[in-house]
C-alpha cells in the first residue's frame, strides 16, 4: 500500500504541476509533453514490463488513434471521438493479437515493429491515393482543454498499470513473463491474459494519438505512425525502470524534460542521446532509474 | 469394478510430420499410482502433454471422470481437477517459494481457502516453509521439484501428473520423491507417473505400463511388470 501512496502522490503531484502552468503556452506544451509520455509509457508496461513481451510497435495504436480522431473530427463531439480512438486501437490490439502474440523474444519485438510500419504504408497509400498529403484540422478544443484531457489519461495509464500490477490478473501475466509453459500448467490461462493485457496497453495510446494530434491540428501518416514513438516509449520505460509503476514515470519524466532541453539548443543531439542512455542502462542500469533510486534509497 | 478417473483411448499424436504416439490405451483408478515407464522418446512425455493440454492429441479420446477433455483448454483442466508437474520442474526461477505456491492457487476452484492450503503444503515440505522467501530458481534441484510439487497440491487436484519427477536429483532426494508419492497416494490423492527409474517405479505402482515407440507394449500390475523378462532385460538389466 507504500507504493499505492507514492502513486497517489505522484498523480497529484502532476495535477499540482500542471495548474500553475495554465496560462503560459510554453509550459503548458512542456506539461503536455510530459504528461503524454507518461500515458504511453505507463501502457506499454502494462503489456510488456508485465509479460516481457517487449512491443516496438507501440506507435501503431498512437496512430491509429489519431487517424480515427481526423476521420471523426467535427463530425462527432469531441470526446466521442477520444473514445472512438482509444476504442479503436483497442480493436485493433484484438484483432492482431491472436496471431501477434502467438511469437515470443525476439520475433515478438521484430513482428511489431513489422506490423506498425506496414499499417503506416497502408495508411500513408490510401491517403495519397484520395489525394491528401496531410490533413488540417480546423476547430480544435482549446489547448487548457487538451492538456487537462493528456494529463488525465497519464493519471489513468498510472491508476491502470498499478491495478493491474496488483491483481490477479497482474500475478498471471508474471507467471507468464517466468515461463509460459509452467504458467500454463498451474491454471494460468495464458493466451486469454496475453491478449487482455496486449488490448488494455493499447486503449490508452489511442487516445494519446488523437489528442495529440488535435493539439498539432494537423494530420501526416508518416508523422502519426513514426517509429521513433515506439522507440521512445520503449526507451523511456527501460530507462526509468520495468519493474515498478514508477519506473515508466520517471523514464518520461526525465527524457521529456532532456528533450525540451536539447531540442532548443542542439536538436540533432537529442536522438543520440536517447541511444545512449538506452545502451548504458542496459548494460549498467538494468533495473533502470527506480532501481537505482532504490538503491541509494537503502543505502541511505 | 470401479470407474477409471481417467481413460484414455486411441490417443495419438504428432509433432508436425513426426508421428509420436500410435493408439495409446490405458486408465487410471482412482487413489492408485500407475505407473508408464519406457525408454526416451517413447512417448511418455508426449502423453503427458496431451493430457494437460499442452499438446493436441491428432486423433484419440481423454476421459477425465467421465467428462471428455480431450480439447479443453489446459486451465480449464487444472480448474477441474487435474494438475501435470512438469518434466524439468519448471518453477518460476525469479520468485519467492511463497509466491510460487501462490500462483498455484490460481485457478478459479483453487482460491477459496488458498491459505490454508499453503499451511498444508508446508506441513507436508517443512523445507519450504523455511525457504518461503527464498527465489526458486537459486534452490537445489530436490528443493525444486518438491516446490512444484507443492505448487501442483494448491490447485487442488485430485489427479497429479508427474512427469519424470526424479530426473536429475541425488539418490536421496530420488528416494523422498517416491516417499512423498507414497504419502499422497495414502492421503487420497490419484497420481499418474512417468518415470525412467523403472524399478523403484513399478514397486510403487499399482499398475504399469509399458511403453515402446508411442505404442503400449505391456500392461498390468507394478509387480507383475516387475517379474515379466522383457522389462527385466531392457530396463533393469537383470
Amino acid at each position: 500500500m507504500k507504493s499505492f501512496g507514492m502513486i497517489i502522490r505522484i498523480a497529484l503531484a502532476v495535477f499540482g504541476a500542471a495548474v500553475p502552468f495554465i496560462g503560459s503556452p510554453y509550459l503548458m506544451g512542456v506539461v503536455f509533453q510530459v504528461a503524454m509520455w507518461i500515458a504511453l509509457a505507463q501502457s506499454w508496461s502494462m503489456l510488456s514490463a508485465t509479460t516481457g513481451y517487449l512491443s516496438l510497435g507501440h506507435a501503431v495504436f498512437y496512430g491509429v488513434g489519431a487517424y480515427v480522431c481526423v476521420l471523426l473530427t467535427g463530425k462527432i463531439p469531441f470526446e466521442l471521438a477520444l473514445l472512438a480512438a482509444a476504442g479503436s486501437a483497442a480493436l485493433f490490439a484484438a484483432l492482431v493479437g491472436m496471431p501477434v502474440l502467438r511469437v515470443r523474444g525476439p520475433y515478438f519485438v521484430i513482428l511489431t515493429y513489422g506490423l506498425s510500419e506496414l499499417v503506416r504504408h497502408i495508411v500513408m497509400r490510401i491517403e495519397s491515393a484520395l489525394g491528401s498529403f496531410g490533413r488540417m484540422i480546423f476547430d480544435v478544443p482549446a489547448t487548457e482543454v487538451l492538456l487537462w484531457w493528456m494529463v488525465g489519461l497519464a493519471v489513468l495509464a498510472t491508476l491502470g498499470a498499478y491495478a493491474i500490477r496488483h491483481s490477479r490478473f497482474g500475478a498471471g501475466l508474471a507467471a507468464i513473463r517466468e515461463d509460459e509453459v509452467a504458467a500454463e500448467t498451474v491454471g494460468v490461462p495464458v493466451t486469454r491474459l496475453k491478449l487482455l493485457a496486449f488490448v488494455a496497453s493499447a486503449a490508452i495510446p489511442g487516445a494519446v494519438g488523437a489528442l495529440a494530434l488535435l493539439r498539432t491540428s494537423y494530420f501526416e501518416p508518416a508523422q502519426a505512425f513514426d517509429p521513433v514513438i515506439s522507440f521512445t516509449i520503449v526507451t523511456m520505460a527501460l530507462v526509468g525502470g520495468t519493474d515498478t509503476v514508477r519506473g515508466p514515470i520517471l523514464g518520461a519524466v526525465g527524457f521529456a524534460l532532456l528533450s525540451e532541453l536539447l531540442w532548443s539548443s542542439l536538436p540533432q543531439l537529442y536522438m543520440i542521446v536517447l541511444g545512449l542512455t538506452l545502451i548504458v542502462f542496459i548494460l549498467f542500469v538494468p533495473r533502470g532509474l527506480s532501481g537505482l533510486f532504490g538503491r541509494i534509497g537503502r543505502a541511505s | 469394478m470401479t470407474v477409471p478417473m481417467l481413460s484414455v483411448s486411441s490417443l495419438r499424436a504428432a509433432y508436425g510430420p513426426v508421428q509420436v504416439l500410435f493408439e495409446v490405451n490405458f486408465d487410471v483408478l482412482p487413489g492408485s499410482v500407475t505407473t508408464l515407464i519406457g525408454a526416451n522418446g517413447a512417448g511418455k512425455t508426449t502423453i503427458m502433454k496431451s493430457l494437460a493440454g499442452l499438446v493436441s492429441p491428432t486423433a484419440g479420446e481423454i476421459r477425465f471422470e467421465g467428462e471428455y477433455i480431450t480439447h479443453t483448454a489446459s486451465h480449464d483442466r487444472v480448474n477441474a481437477g487435474l494438475c501435470l508437474i512438469p518434466e524439468g520442474r519448471l518453477v518460476f526461477p525469479g520468485m519467492t517459494v511463497e509466491q510460487n505456491l501462490r500462483l498455484g492457487a490460481i485457478a478459479p476452484a483453487a482460491r477459496a481457502g488458498h491459505s490454508e492450503m499453503l499451511a498444508e503444503v508446508f506441513r507436508r515440505f517443512p523445507r519450504l516453509e523455511q525457504r518461503r522467501n527464498q527465489q526458486a530458481g537459486l534452490m537445489s534441484g530436490g528443493e525444486q521439484q518438491m516446490l512444484a510439487l507443492g505448487r501442483g497440491l494448491m490447485a487442488r487436484p485430485r489427479l497429479i501428473l508427474m512427469d519424470e519427477p526424479t530426473l536429475g536429483l541425488a539418490p536421496v532426494m530420488v528416494k523422498q520423491v517416491f516417499e512423498t508419492i507414497e504419502e499422497l497416494r495414502a492421503a487420497g490423492f490419484t497420481i499418474l507417473l512417468a518415470e525412467q527409474n523403472a524399478k523403484v517405479a513399478l514397486e510403487l505402482a499399482d499398475r504399469a505400463y509399458l511403453l515402446e515407440n508411442g505404442r503400449v507394449a505391456l500392461a498390468g500390475s507394478g509387480a507383475e511388470l516387475l517379474d515379466s523378462p522383457e522389462v527385466r532385460r531392457a530396463y533393469l538389466g537383470m
